[in-house]
């Protein structure tokens, strides 16, 4: 497939097909839940004509493939029905989260970029040297500190040290949106340390290679300057494995913050998700699952398309 | 035979190793040691001595329930050993064999296992640990097949790529024109060569799936009560994280011990592994 087009065409198939085998095995891990959700719902006084009667109703009576099929239609039209314990849309329980686990991500992708960018690319200028060297120690000892125990050990030192940035109160974005950004902050960065580490030792492998070619040579016989040869051919050139390093820390980021908000006692999507895996909540359940895995899926078709824009080749492998 | 690359036995390379094993040793030698004795029994309550901070008789303090918290860190170390190996052994079997085929059959069995493969990859790993055992049941057994799950399609993508590329070789060439049977050729010749490329990826995967483990265990869906692990620890610990700081500081840091020892040694095979190793 040697056409833009043809490439993208190819990659959309992929996704449609990825999320088709997503959604199965999304469906059929949920149906085999051991235990009846109509009548863990009735609880265990309820007469068996009762149970049946809420089981019509929810549709679990049904055959499998009919359920599915209706529960796949459910999803794209993003209304996976009423979730069983709360007795609400399931759409809108996951909007009300949302912004919280969004807002994190968002957050914490933010700093990994800003932080790891100018710090790769001083190391890089001076491999070996002494900054170079402590900055990789750092970034080692960092990616191996879990998101949720750097969260634990920044409490403590946010809380005994500086009492600032207060612990467990959440602000909705509508009412006070830097008191929003504020109590985000330090999950976010519990988040993005490791990912940081990640990023940067990465970026700065990738710029030193990139520094030992020839094309580096010649520009800078040719007296352009270090920032400049930098700027239009060194990080150009490293963008497609960059772009594929930021989708793996992308979805990475959302998976930490499920358990980072747990730790802070953030109402987003992790504890929304941890509440209906205990009340067998299928509806809710699946709702999550499959959008957190949907989002991941775009995210890695993104990142495949722009890695096809930024280095042409790759559409000819 | 095609040669096998031993290890370069640069000065940078061995400090890794030095550094790594140490880390490593430290976590080892507690599982071990915790397996004939420990100062207390982990689950000994004793009311007199709630909450006591480090001392001589509690080296590492005491938690809520006057437990030793020293013995229960060595006991916790088992299951971080445990579920991170056994894991990790899943991972590798399931991602091998499936990985060999794909590289080896090409085609449609290839695209096959590939999209099977990408779709478990598309889930963040932590996800579908924890509705795997959310669905079955927290319990040690069911972790370790949800994170053998979760990591096999990465070992399968190793493989499935050093496959592709031994294929190409005479030897191999050869071997099938003689008429040796596929199976034989993936299993002498193919395999052997492909350990050098999963070394890494088995060390890394072993930190990963503690990281993992951890996380699972800390949000009740791991090793349960009264079974100590370091996830546990640290959840149980963070009520008391401003009276008892040592509850969370001596679980955390043997975990990071583990995992910094894990990636140093991984960083000692990738230098010593490739030609002037960039570190």
């Amino acid at each position: 497939m040697k056409s833009k087009s043809g490439y993208i065409i190819g990659k959309i198939i992929e996704l449609i097909l990825t999320l088709l085998v997503v959604s199965l095995l999304v469906f059929i891990a949920f149906s085999v839940i051991p235990g009846d959700a109509a009548r863990v719902m009735l609880g265990p006084n309820a007469s068996d004509s009762q149970v049946e009667l809420l089981r019509a109703e929810l549709g679990l009576d049904k055959p499998l493939v009919s359920r599915y099929f209706s529960w796949l239609l459910g999803i794209f039209t993003f209304n996976p029905g009423v979730s069983y314990s709360y007795s609400i849309d399931v759409s809108e329980l996951i909007a009300q989260r949302l912004p919280v686990t969004l807002g994190t991500s968002a957050i914490a992708m933010i700093m990994v970029i800003i932080v790891s960018y100018p710090l790769a690319i001083l190391s890089a200028r001076k491999p070996g040297r002494l900054g170079d060297q402590i900055c990789s120690v750092i970034g080692h000892v960092l990616f191996a500190i879990p998101p949720y125990v750097a969260s634990l050990l920044l409490i403590l030192l946010a809380s005994s040290v500086f009492s600032l940035l207060t612990v467990g109160n959440y602000v909705k974005p509508s009412d006070d949106f830097f008191g929003y950004i504020g109590c985000l902050l330090l999950p976010s960065f519990a988040i993005a340390l490791p990912k940081i580490a990640m990023s940067f030792k990465f970026l700065r492998s990738s710029i030193i290679e990139q520094q030992s070619s020839d094309y580096v040579r010649t520009s800078k016989s040719h007296g352009l300057s270090d920032f400049k040869i930098l700027i239009r051919h060194v990080l150009p050139n490293s963008n497609v494995s960059s772009i594929t390093i930021i989708s793996i820390i992308m979805s990475d980021i959302l998976g930490g913050s499920l358990i980072v908000e747990q730790v802070f006692n953030l109402p987003g999507l992790g504890r929304l998700l941890l509440s209906a895996v205990q009340g067998r909540d299928f509806p809710l359940l699946s709702g999550i699952v499959f959008y957190i895995a949907f989002i991941t899926v775009i995210l890695y078709f993104i990142s495949d398309i722009a890695s096809s824009f930024a280095d042409p080749r790759i559409r000819l492998k | 035979m095609e040669q096998k690359k031993t290890k370069n036995r640069s000065p940078e390379a061995s400090i890794f190793y030095t550094a790594g094993l140490i880390f490593l040793g430290i976590v080892v030698a507690a599982f071990i040691i915790s397996l004939f004795w420990t100062p207390y029994s982990p689950d000994a309550t004793d009311a007199a001595s709630k909450l006591m901070a480090p001392c001589l008789e509690h080296p590492f303090g005491t938690d809520n329930f006057g437990r030793d918290v020293l013995s229960r860190v060595m006991s916790a170390s088992k299951y971080t050993l445990l579920i991170s190996g056994a894991g990790v052994g899943i991972a590798l079997i399931l991602g091998t064999i499936t990985g060999v085929l794909a590289g080896y059959y090409g085609g449609i069995i290839d695209r096959g296992i590939m999209l099977f493969g990408n779709s478990i990859m598309c889930f963040p790993g932590i996800l579908l640990a924890l509705v795997a055992v959310a669905v079955f049941g927290p319990s040690v057994g069911n972790v370790i097949w949800a994170l053998g799950l979760v990591f096999a399609p990465t070992f399968a993508r190793v493989c499935r790529v050093g496959t592709m590329e031994i294929k190409e070789l005479d030897y191999i060439t050869h071997a099938r024109i003689m008429g040796v049977k596929p199976l034989r050729i993936m299993a002498l010749h193919v395999f052997p060569n492909l350990t050098s490329q999963l070394l890494p990826a088995t060390v890394i995967g072993l930190a990963n799936m503690t990281l993992f483990e951890s996380g699972m265990s800390y949000l009740g869906l791991g090793v349960q009560p009264p079974d100590a692990s370091f996830g546990k620890m640290l959840s149980d610990a963070q009520a008391y994280i401003r009276v008892a700081p040592w509850l969370v500081i001596f679980p955390a840091l043997m975990l990071v011990f583990y995992i910094l020892g894990l990636y140093f040694i991984s960083e000692g095979l990738r230098v010593g592994l490739t030609k002037g190793g960039k570190r």
